[in-house]
């Protein structure tokens, strides 16, 4: 349930109820008063869900989350319950958890807050027609919604940050994927790996490059990595740093690091820098980067028909004579 | 704050009126954030046509500057400003934080030392990458780092 994970990720400020309520002067005396109208809520409640709905199904832009009857008749119970709620007199970690879902999915399906915060605006009016035309008293009928205000107010504090942690978890959830996209290490050869390092290296990335290559270094009994950093925009000492650590480690494992992909303006920038990165084998190119690979594990690029290749010989002009 | 070194290089420091032909505010509050000032760095450089190597060298310097200002300084904020001088243009770049200030400044810009354990080459390189540069730190207060990199022709 959406609730229950937005729960564990706030639970130290979510549920610190007498701290919001005391922000909202939500206070025991207003909870009390909204219970006793109960029974006025009860009267009225279709007509006050309908009347909601009116505008929310009336406005293009909160229409087309409603798309069939089947839809409407649902989130009505849920909007029915909601009213109601607001009458039980009791905020307690099962109102909070109620509130927080209701952000949570306004988040999933795509409803953007400025539309489900601008819905309360017809909450609230639907509300005070209600106070006072129900409660004969118009200094009763004030007082409750006052109170009203508070507890509705509330709720949009807990809504808005239960979006947010929401959309958050997106956003961490896509960051994740895409590090792990972009962390391809590609076997070029037996023995020969080729990382391409594209776009930005920050800390994190940085460091699951690293555990990455090594890992895979180990796996393929890799004797070459080369590291090319041709789509990588800025070569800072950062990125640097990052290829010098890489470097250090992959040769701890007895394998060798040739670095390629370097621009003219990269090279000029990290000499200006004052990086010191002459103790890697550097190539401006990959092609001339994998001939330098395969030379260290023994084997070369030849061209074809060349050679002591064995396609040469079976396919040569007197080929079918050795055989 | 006081200032405690000013350098430039690439002759006079704008002796003749420099108009700002634009200004650009950009928060420091995360790593991402440090793509986006570099990202405004290299647009901005593009458009009043840079060529490659200044570019880079502008892109660079803001990366490396706006990292201090992240990891050394807590966050701040960048400043990219479009400046005309008469003749040129020119892009100045000002990092501002509220970290700690740094103590040796000397030590700092020499190069090679780092409290990080980083290569310790940002600042010193960064200086070596533009065509002025002015460090104001004070301890507790905050540093800020201004520079400037002048279109060739």
């Amino acid at each position: 349930m959406a609730g229950s994970e937005t729960r564990d990720r706030l639970t130290a400020d979510v549920y610190d109820i007498p701290r919001r309520r005391a922000f909202v002067e939500l206070g025991d005396d207003d909870l009390a008063r909204l219970a006793a109208l109960r029974p006025l809520a009860e009267a009225h409640i279709d007509r006050l869900v309908d009347d909601f709905y009116e505008l929310l199904l009336g406005q293009p832009d909160t229409r087309r989350f409603f798309p069939d009857a089947h839809v409407i008749e649902r989130v009505k119970r849920s909007q029915r319950a909601y009213f109601l709620g607001l009458f039980d007199g009791k905020v307690d970690e099962a109102y909070v958890d109620d509130r927080l879902r209701v952000g949570a999915v306004h988040e999933r399906i795509g409803l953007a807050p400025k539309w489900y915060l601008g819905a309360y605006r017809r909450q609230l009016r639907l509300l005070l027609d209600l106070l006072f035309s129900g409660v004969p008293d118009p200094v009763e009928a004030r007082a409750a919604f006052a109170s009203l205000q508070k507890l509705v107010f509330f709720d949009m504090t807990l809504a808005i940050d239960a979006y947010i942690v929401a959309r958050d978890d997106a956003l961490e959830r896509h960051q994740t994927a895409l590090r792990e996209l972009s962390t391809p290490v590609i076997r070029v050869h037996h023995g020969v790996l080729l990382l391409p390092l594209v776009g930005t290296v920050d800390s994190l990335r940085a460091e699951q490059v690293m555990d990455t290559v090594l890992v895979r270094i180990v796996e393929e009994q890799a004797r070459v990595l080369i590291l090319d950093i041709a789509g990588v925009p800025v070569v800072d000492t950062r990125v640097a740093e990052h290829l010098l650590q890489t470097t250090q480690a992959v040769r701890l494992l007895g394998c060798e690091a040739i670095l390629t992909g370097i621009s003219a303006h990269v090279a000029r920038t990290l000499v200006q820098l004052g990086v010191e990165i002459a103790t890697m084998p550097t190539r401006a190119r990959l092609a001339e980067g994998i001939e330098l690979a395969l030379a260290i594990v023994g084997k070369r690029i030849a061209p074809a028909g060349a050679g002591a290749g064995s396609a040469a010989e079976h396919a040569g002009p007197d080929g079918a004579g050795r055989a | 704050m006081r200032p405690v070194e000013v350098g430039h290089r690439g002759g006079e420091r704008a002796p003749r009126s420099t108009r700002l032909l634009g200004r650009h505010e950009l928060p420091i509050a995360c790593e991402a954030d440090i793509v986006l000032v570099r990202r405004k760095a290299r647009s901005l450089a593009q458009a009043y046509g840079f060529d490659a190597f200044a570019t880079a060298a502008i892109t660079t310097a803001a990366s490396e500057l706006a990292r201090n200002c992240w990891v050394h300084g807590g966050g701040g904020a960048a400043v990219v400003e479009e400046l005309y001088d008469g003749t040129r243009h020119g892009l100045a770049m000002e990092f501002r934080d509220t970290g700690p200030g740094i103590g040796d400044v000397e030590w700092a810009l020499a190069g090679g030392h780092s409290t990080t354990r980083s290569l310790g080459l940002g600042l010193s390189g960064s200086r070596r990458l533009v065509d002025e540069f002015a460090l104001e730190t004070a301890r507790g207060e905050g540093t800020t780092v201004r520079i400037v990199k002048w279109k060739r022709f």
